[in-house]
């Protein structure tokens, strides 16, 4: 059959590294990985009771939600604009697509630079134009280093968003806009009745699609603030990642692996079962 | 409204997006050009006072700028090319074949494309540790990364392409049939050209993730010589007692600049190729 | 240069003594290294004894893996974890009671040479050691100290550096006064812990107590954070310190920004290379009641499943003899572990070196207990609440004490 090589691949790259994290949730693990016995729900009441987990999970939510929504509310827009014929639009798009031809990483460490208190270039400009009188550390404190995070999120998934839509916009047929307005509707009347709605597919996939990535985004936070200061810009999987290879727990850290994983498997049901319902 | 005003209208409505957008751009460029006593010079200026494109040299030989972009196109390409491969037949299968399963099947793609390598890097090494290959194991080897690519990108590709396949009329291939065509030639002569689109688009965003992608190779690779860039650039920043700032904007640079040619000279194509879509 | 000469010539009478080994057709065995970046010396230096070894082993090829010291203990995590670790790697002392306890160390002292042991600095040697059984040697060392800024010091009127936390107070309000950063405050990336310890040690609290439970929430440990929050609330440290790593106040102190900052003997050699012209002093770490500094080692240890334990065992012989030490230690700017290393002029004619080997009588070694990562997120964790201001000192160590206890020891 034709689907039977990605079930094949998809199932051995997926299902194998699953049976290992559940292997390692339910054991006593060194911190070389090596499995010394069955420790039962010993890891599970661990991660259960530690407050950084909790703070992590509650804090991975706030960012999935500002990120996506901020993409959204700004992709919507901008696509929007695109969509209009006007001078120089190609280089716009390009200029707007730009941010998906750096490496997460690697814009990562280049907004950590110019975010830097004492050298960054944000800090200099903001103070040439006299906006603030002495530098500020952006990412001292996490009242201003988490928003930091969050709006670098909102700008590295602006152009694939901005791409599906504008996919969208262009499959809506400019007739039915000519026909709108020979029947006397103005232009935020037909964008609230026709665009929006016949938008509502590349939407859901868009929101889909950035939910899953941004819920599961490791390298900004890892490469800006690590979770830091004090515990408070993690994210689960960040807070996944330190303990496993910088406290050396991998047992409590598959554990997480395995609330992240129930997470995404309800957040994925409730989704079906919206669509079910829809259809 | 006319086209001046119209064009007026819109660049100042995405200027403020735009300028932040650019800016990691300027201080890549900036940084990148900056003599090594000038970097850490307070307080710190936009222009360099002279060019020092030694930078590059440098970091040329400090990172090993020439081998790392080998491995990354290596690596995107052929997981890349693996991902289509699988992804093409078993999304034309999704559109165009009635199947049994075909929700199950979908879900089942969707929860792929939710679990995210990191979530599994672990027992994705103890995987790659316990397959022989050659002398050693799949652990530390760059088909071990392009394999991880294609499955995790997989999903994604089917989940797109099908999308796509949907919207191509079957009648097309169905008129093909009844001018004597084979189904086989049918799919290649018809349905392909018109799905060549989806597929250059899918696999753009593919080889994208995979150029991108940082976990899985920190996690699988090891040897220095097979790192790819954005491991290199993240060694430079990550854990070194002093950070060369100029030779790690110049490599971040001399790494984005190929792809954000290509991808300027691509984007256009990515959008149509999305418009596209459908037979007119 | 004379070193040069002699490691030559042992190289030779080396090469003449394996020649009729090496002249069997024997196969070529392979020892692989693991080791973690130091500075951008490291992997030439390794690359360089590798060859040099080779010339005189020609049996033995050695192939060095570099990495990164945040990526060290997932590297060797991953690797055991699937059995494709290195013969030889060098790790931080404080990971060698888990090699152990996993079996994954192979004791030494049955391998080692006559002689080899007793090449070492005693105290250095010493949390290599678990149960009796040599498990890691120290390749490795360094000790902290106080650098000075001495233009900025003597117009504040200490010329010679502080002595005293009193002193360093008073210094910080005179440079405050005139407007710059007078005592660096490190509360980002690693040893943020390190740094309270200084603190903590020095008025007469330790980390962990007789049963290694945490003892560092004792009123001399609330002291001393108390201490570091009063002057960062005076603005006597540089501001928001949780947005400075040591690496960033190092940088601060070579711009002449900054007065005072405590780090390894490294900086040193960065100063030279770097901010040749900036005008230094160093001094022990600030007494409060007591003299103290922090010590630290990173071991190399032998995996316990390698295949090829003779063959790395004369590479480490061949790495912890006099030359190639010199050249690490003086490369890296470490202080030496072996005796002749130490005898080297570089070290002993080097003032500024020799405060921080004058300090080691002093010197507190992170102790061999697991759990000691633990302890140091949660005291890291602890330090940071408190200069953000969102706990009080006390409270902040009460709890991360509790939260390290639950570690300790297990």
């Amino acid at each position: 059959m034709l689907i039977l090589p990605s079930l094949l691949l998809a199932l051995g790259v997926i299902f194998y590294p699953f049976y290992e994290i559940v292997r390692l949730a339910v054991s006593d693990v060194s911190r070389f990985g090596l499995v010394r016995g069955f420790s039962g729900w010993d890891n599970f009441n661990r991660v259960a009771a530690d407050p950084v987990f909790l703070d992590a999970l509650v804090r991975t939510l706030v960012w999935t939600a500002t990120v996506v929504g901020g993409t959204i509310l700004l992709a919507l827009p901008v696509a929007l604009v695109l969509r209009e014929d006007f001078w120089g639009r190609g280089v716009a798009r390009t200029i707007l697509m730009l941010p998906w031809s750096i490496a997460l990483s690697m814009a990562a460490v280049v907004w950590l630079w110019a975010f830097n208190a004492d050298y960054g270039m944000i800090n200099a400009t903001l103070q040439h134009w006299g906006l603030i009188d002495k530098p500020l550390h952006w990412m001292a404190r996490p009242e201003t280093a988490f928003p930091v995070d969050v709006g670098i999120g909102i700008i590295v998934s602006i152009p694939f968003t901005v791409t599906i839509l504008l996919g969208g916009l262009s499959s809506i047929p400019g007739e039915i806009y000519e026909a709108a307005r020979i029947d006397g509707a103005r232009p935020w009347q037909s964008f609230w009745l026709m665009t929006l709605p016949m938008l509502r597919p590349f939407m859901n996939i868009a929101i889909v699609l950035n939910v899953i990535h941004v819920f599961n985004s490791f390298p900004i936070i890892w490469v800006m603030t690590q979770g830091g200061p004090d515990n408070r810009t993690h994210i689960l999987v960040t807070y996944l990642y330190e303990l496993s290879f910088y406290l050396g727990r991998p047992g409590p850290a598959a554990v997480v692996s395995l609330v992240v994983l129930a997470i995404v498997f309800s957040a994925t049901a409730v989704y079906m079962w919206l669509r079910e319902r829809e259809a | 409204m006319s086209r001046p005003l119209r064009s007026v209208l819109s660049w100042l409505v995405l200027s403020p997006l735009m300028a932040v957008t650019l800016l990691p751009f300027a201080v890549m460029i900036a940084t990148a050009l900056k003599p090594h006593d000038e970097v850490l010079s307070y307080p710190p200026t936009w222009l360099p006072r002279r060019l020092a494109w030694e930078n590059f040299r440098d970091m040329w030989d400090t990172v090993g700028f020439g081998q790392a972009a080998f491995n990354s196109v290596l690596i995107a390409v052929a997981a890349t090319a693996l991902a289509l491969a699988i992804a093409v037949p078993a999304a034309y299968a999704m559109s165009r074949l009635p199947m049994k399963g075909r929700g199950a099947y979908r879900q089942f793609l969707l929860v792929t494309q939710m679990l995210s390598p990191i979530l599994l890097v672990l027992g994705l090494f103890r995987m790659a540790a316990a397959i022989p290959f050659g002398d050693a194991t799949m652990a530390d080897t760059r088909l071990g990364v392009i394999i991880v690519y294609a499955a995790y990108h997989l999903a994604f590709a089917v989940w797109m392409l099908s999308s796509y396949f949907a919207t191509i009329p079957a009648d097309l291939e169905e008129a093909a049939w009844i001018d004597g065509a084979s189904r086989g030639r049918a799919v290649l002569s018809v349905f392909l050209p018109l799905a060549l689109p989806a597929i250059a688009v899918t696999g753009i965003v593919t080889f994208v993730a995979s150029w991108n992608e940082f976990t899985v190779a920190l996690t699988l690779l090891r040897d220095p010589s097979r790192l790819t860039l954005p491991l290199k650039v993240v060694n430079l920043v990550a854990g070194r007692y002093s950070v060369e700032w100029n030779q790690v904007m110049a490599a971040t640079l001399l790494a984005t600049l190929p792809v954000a040619v290509v991808f300027s000279l691509l984007q256009r194509y990515l959008v149509t190729g999305l418009t596209l879509g459908a037979v007119k | 240069m004379r070193q040069g000469w002699k490691w030559l010539a042992g190289a030779c009478a080396a090469l003449a003594f394996v020649a009729p080994q090496a002249a069997r057709p024997a196969q070529a065995e392979t020892v692989r290294m693991t080791v973690s970046f130091y500075s951008a010396a490291t992997g030439p230096y390794f690359e360089k004894m590798a060859a040099d070894f080779h010339a005189a082993n020609p049996g033995i090829d050695v192939k060095i893996e570099v990495v990164n010291w945040p990526s060290l203990l997932q590297k060797l995590q991953t690797d055991i974890g699937g059995g494709t670790n290195a013969d030889v790697s060098i790790i931080g002392t404080r990971w060698l009671l888990d090699f152990v306890k996993d079996g994954i160390a192979e004791p030494l002292d049955g391998l080692m040479a006559p002689g080899f042991k007793e090449r070492f600095i005693g105290p250095f040697l010493k949390p290599g050691q678990i149960g009796g059984k040599i498990y890691g040697l120290p390749i490795a060392a360094s000790a902290r100290a106080m650098y000075y800024n001495k233009a900025m010091l003597t117009k504040a009127g200490f010329p010679n550096g502080p002595k005293t936390w009193d002193d360093v107070v008073a210094v910080a309000e005179k440079v405050k006064a005139d407007g710059g950063n007078g005592f660096g405050l490190m509360a980002k990336g690693t040893e943020v812990d390190v740094y309270f310890y200084y603190a903590l040690w020095t008025h007469g609290g330790d980390v962990l107590d007789a049963n290694q439970k945490a003892a560092f929430n004792s009123p001399a440990g609330v002291k001393a954070l108390s201490l570091y929050k009063s002057m960062l609330d005076r603005g006597l440290t540089e501001p928001g310190p949780t947005n400075y790593t040591r690496e960033d106040l190092q940088n601060q102190f070579k711009q002449g920004r900054l007065a005072m900052v405590m780090t390894a003997p490294f900086l040193i050699n960065q100063i030279a290379k770097e901010a040749p012209t900036l005008d230094y002093g160093i001094v022990p770490v600030p007494t409060g009641t007591t003299q103290a500094t922090y010590a630290v080692t990173d071991s190399v240890v032998l995996f316990a499943n390698s295949k090829v334990k003779p063959a790395a065992m004369k590479w480490l012989d061949f790495l912890f003899t006099a030359a190639p030490r010199i050249t690490f230690t003086k490369g890296e700017g470490f202080l030496p572990t072996t005796n002749d290393e130490a005898k080297d002029p570089a070290f002993t004619e080097n003032e500024r070196l020799k405060v921080f080997v004058n300090l080691l009588p002093n010197a507190r070694f992170a102790p061999t207990v697991t759990g000691w990562e633990d302890t140091a997120k949660a005291v890291t964790d602890a330090v940071q609440s408190v200069y953000l201001g969102t706990a009080t000192p006390e409270a902040a160590l009460n709890a991360a004490a509790a939260k390290a206890n639950q570690s300790l020891g297990k």
